[in-house]
C-alpha cells in the first residue's frame, strides 16, 4: 500500500481516525504533543463521559490502548510537526524529534483549549479559591477526591454552576456556543447531588443548549430526579462577605436583582480555539475560520477536508464538538484519507 | 430626583427623608425620593419540599417555565396578578418572602383544570395552588378560607359516618364560620320545601334528622380512613417544621 498517514493529535478524533486506518491496513504514524495519548478527557481528567456514564479512563483508556498496541500504528509523543512540506501522496513532515515522516497523506485532530477563567475576572476566578471550573469538578469526582471547596476543604452546601463561561459573549470576542457545557454542566450537578444529597445545585443559565437527544436523560432528569434548580440569569459578578461567595445577578423571571450566597461557584468553561493554532496553520498552510478554529468547506461535498488537499480535519479542531461526534469525524478523516492516498497511487499507476 | 412612575414601586420601598444631609449636600423631601432595593437576599431550600410534601404540590420540580398553566388560567383572564407559573417558580428556587405577598391571591384558584391538560410536563399546577394554599394557612401567613372549613365539615363528616347529611354539613358550617343559621336563600329554600313536598317524604326527613340513619359496619372503614389521615397529617406538620397543631 501506499506511504503512511500523518495523523496529528491522539484525543478522541485522532485516535477513532488512527484505528480505523490501522484497522483497513494502512500505516499511520501518530504523534501528540504531550507525553501520552488521550487528549482533553484523559490529559484534563474527566470522570463519567456524557451520554455512556462511562468513566473517561476506560472509555477513551480503551481507544489508547487499541491504538497502542496496534501493528499498523507508530505511536510518538512528546513529539510536534516543526515542518510540512510537499503534495498529496508525497508529503514529508519534520518532526521536533528531528526525524522524518513520509505521509501520503495527514489528518489534523489537534483539538481545543479550555477557556481560562481568569478572562472573565467579575466572576471571581482566580480571587477566591472556591470559585473553580467544571474541568476542576471532573478531576474532584475522577480522583475520587470528592467535590470540596478548594479554600477549607469543607463540604459545600451550596453550589452554584454559572453556564456560557467563555461562550457566547462578545466582549471577550468568543461569540460561539461550546456546545457541550449545558449537558456537562447537568451531569456534574447530578454527580454532586448524588455525592452529597445534602448539596443544593442551582445552575444559572442564559439558554439550555443540551444538543443531541440530551435533553430526556440531562436536562429532564437532572431536574426531575435529582432536584437540580435551573435560574435564568446571567451573573453580574462574584464577591465574597468574608464567609461564603456572594453572587450577584438579576433572576430575569422574578425581574428581581438577587444576590446569594454560595460555598462554591463552577464555570462551565467553553472550548477555545486550540492556542497553537495560528503556528498549526502555518505549519501546515491551512486556513482558519474567523474564530481561529481550522476552517473547513461545505461538508456536503468536501466532508474532513481543510483548504490544503491532502490535509484532513476532525474533532474539535474545527470548533467546539461532543467526544461521540469527534470519534465520528476521526473516521469520517479516515475514509476522506484513504480515498485521497489510493487515488494519488491511482494517477501515479496510470 | 421624581419619580414618574410611582405605581410600578411597592410603597413600602419608597422612602423621603424630611431632614437629610448626605455629604454636605440637602437631600430633604419629596425632591429626594429614594426607592429602596428589592434584592432577593437567600434561598429557602426546604421550600419546594414543604410544598411538595402537601398534597397536589407532588410534581413541582418538574416545571420548566414555560408559561402554559398561566396562559390556559381561567383567573388569570379576569386578575393578571393570579400568575401560577410565577409562584411554582418561587416556590421551586425558595423565593418565600415573595411568594407570601401573594397570599391574598394564590387562594383564589377555582380548581378548573385547565392548566393541569395544559401543562407539557404534568407538574399539576392546580393541585400545587391548592397546596400552597393549605400551606399558606399551616404556615399561618393566611387564616383557614370558608371553602376550606367547608372541605373540612365535609370531609370529617364522611371519614365518620360513611355518609354525608346536607343539613348537618351547613349547619356546621355556617356555626364555625361565624354566619347565621337563619341565610335567606336557605329559608327560602325550607319553605318552599315544606309547601312543595309531599307528607311521607317530609316525615321520613324529619325522621332522618332526629334518628340519623348510620352505615352498617362503618367503624373499621372510619378507624382505617383516620389513621392514615393522622399519618398524613403528620408527615405534612415534619415537613413543614410545625408541631402537631400547626403555626396557630
Amino acid at each position: 500500500m501506499s506511504k503512511p498517514v500523518l495523523v496529528v493529535g491522539g484525543g478522541p478524533a485522532g485516535l477513532s481516525a488512527a484505528r480505523a486506518l490501522a484497522d483497513a491496513g494502512q500505516a499511520v504514524v501518530l504523534v501528540d504533543k504531550e507525553d501520552r495519548l488521550g487528549g482533553a478527557p484523559i490529559l484534563s481528567g474527566y470522570a463519567k463521559l456524557v451520554p455512556s456514564h462511562e468513566w473517561a479512563k476506560d472509555a477513551i483508556g480503551g481507544m489508547v490502548s487499541g491504538v497502542e498496541g496496534h501493528k499498523m500504528v507508530t505511536v510518538k509523543t512528546g513529539t510536534k510537526v516543526d515542518k510540512f512540506d510537499g503534495d498529496p501522496g508525497n508529503f514529508v513532515a519534520t518532526l521536533s524529534d528531528g526525524s522524518k515522516v513520509e505521509a501520503s497523506a495527514t489528518i489534523l485532530a489537534t483539538g481545543f483549549t479550555h477557556f481560562d477563567s481568569v478572562n472573565k475576572p467579575e466572576w471571581g476566578f482566580g480571587t477566591y479559591p472556591d470559585v473553580v471550573t467544571t474541568t476542576q469538578v471532573e478531576q474532584m469526582l475522577s480522583t475520587g477526591a470528592g467535590v470540596k471547596c478548594p479554600s477549607d476543604g469543607r463540604e459545600p452546601e451550596r453550589v452554584a454552576i454559572l453556564l456560557c463561561v467563555g461562550s457566547r459573549d462578545r466582549q471577550i470576542g468568543r461569540e460561539w456556543c461550546s456546545k457541550i457545557c449545558c449537558t456537562v454542566s447537568a451531569n456534574l450537578a447530578m454527580e454532586i447531588r448524588e455525592q452529597l444529597p445534602n448539596c443544593n445545585v442551582y445552575i444559572y443559565y442564559m439558554d439550555i443548549r443540551t444538543f443531541g437527544l440530551y435533553e430526556g436523560e440531562y436536562y429532564w432528569a437532572s431536574q426531575e430526579e435529582h432536584k437540580v434548580k435551573y435560574i435564568k440569569a446571567r451573573i453580574a459578578e462574584v464577591t465574597s462577605d468574608g464567609k461564603r461567595l456572594l453572587v450577584k445577578g438579576e433572576d430575569t423571571l422574578v425581574k428581581r436583582p438577587i444576590s446569594i450566597p454560595f460555598d462554591m461557584v463552577v464555570h462551565a468553561v467553553g472550548m477555545d480555539p486550540n492556542v497553537d493554532n495560528m503556528t498549526l496553520s502555518a505549519i501546515f498552510n491551512v486556513d482558519l475560520n474567523k474564530y481561529g478554529y481550522i476552517g473547513k468547506p461545505s461538508t456536503y461535498a468536501h466532508m474532513s477536508e481543510t483548504s490544503r488537499p491532502g490535509v484532513f480535519v476532525a474533532g474539535a479542531a474545527t470548533g467546539p464538538e461532543t467526544i461521540d461526534d469527534s470519534i465520528a469525524q476521526g473516521k469520517a478523516a479516515a475514509i476522506a484519507a484513504l480515498i485521497s492516498a489510493s487515488s494519488t497511487v491511482r494517477e501515479a499507476a496510470e | 430626583m421624581p419619580i414618574h412612575e410611582k405605581s410600578l414601586i411597592r410603597p413600602e420601598n419608597l422612602v423621603e427623608h424630611e431632614e437629610l444631609v448626605i455629604d454636605g449636600v440637602d437631600v430633604s423631601g419629596h425632591w429626594s425620593t429614594f426607592i429602596e432595593g428589592r434584592s432577593v437576599p437567600d434561598y429557602n431550600e426546604q421550600l419546594q419540599e414543604e410544598i411538595a410534601a402537601i398534597g397536589g404540590g407532588e410534581n413541582i420540580h418538574r416545571c420548566w417555565q414555560c408559561g402554559s398553566c398561566t396562559n390556559a388560567c381561567t383567573v388569570n383572564a379576569i386578575n393578571p396578578d393570579f400568575n401560577p407559573r410565577f409562584w411554582i417558580y418561587l416556590i421551586r428556587m425558595g423565593l418565600e418572602e415573595e411568594l407570601v405577598r401573594d397570599r391574598d391571591i394564590i387562594w383564589q384558584c377555582v380548581s378548573c383544570n385547565k392548566c393541569t391538560y395544559a401543562c407539557p410536563r404534568d407538574v399539576n399546577p392546580e393541585g400545587v395552588m391548592k397546596a400552597t394554599a393549605h400551606w399558606l394557612e399551616l404556615k399561618g401567613y393566611t387564616e383557614m378560607k370558608p371553602s376550606m372549613v367547608f372541605d373540612e365539615e365535609f370531609s370529617l363528616q364522611v371519614f365518620n359516618t360513611g355518609k354525608i347529611e346536607e343539613g348537618k354539613v351547613l349547619q356546621k358550617f355556617f356555626k364555625r364560620t361565624n354566619q347565621p343559621l337563619t341565610q335567606p336563600w336557605l329559608v327560602h329554600l325550607i319553605t318552599g320545601l315544606v309547601k312543595r313536598f309531599p307528607v311521607f317524604y317530609l316525615m321520613k326527613l324529619g325522621w332522618g334528622a332526629v334518628f340519623h340513619p348510620r352505615t352498617r359496619d362503618w367503624g373499621r372503614a372510619r378507624d382505617a380512613i383516620n389513621e392514615y389521615v393522622e399519618e398524613r397529617n403528620a408527615e405534612i406538620h415534619k415537613a413543614l417544621n410545625l408541631d402537631a397543631k400547626g403555626a396557630d
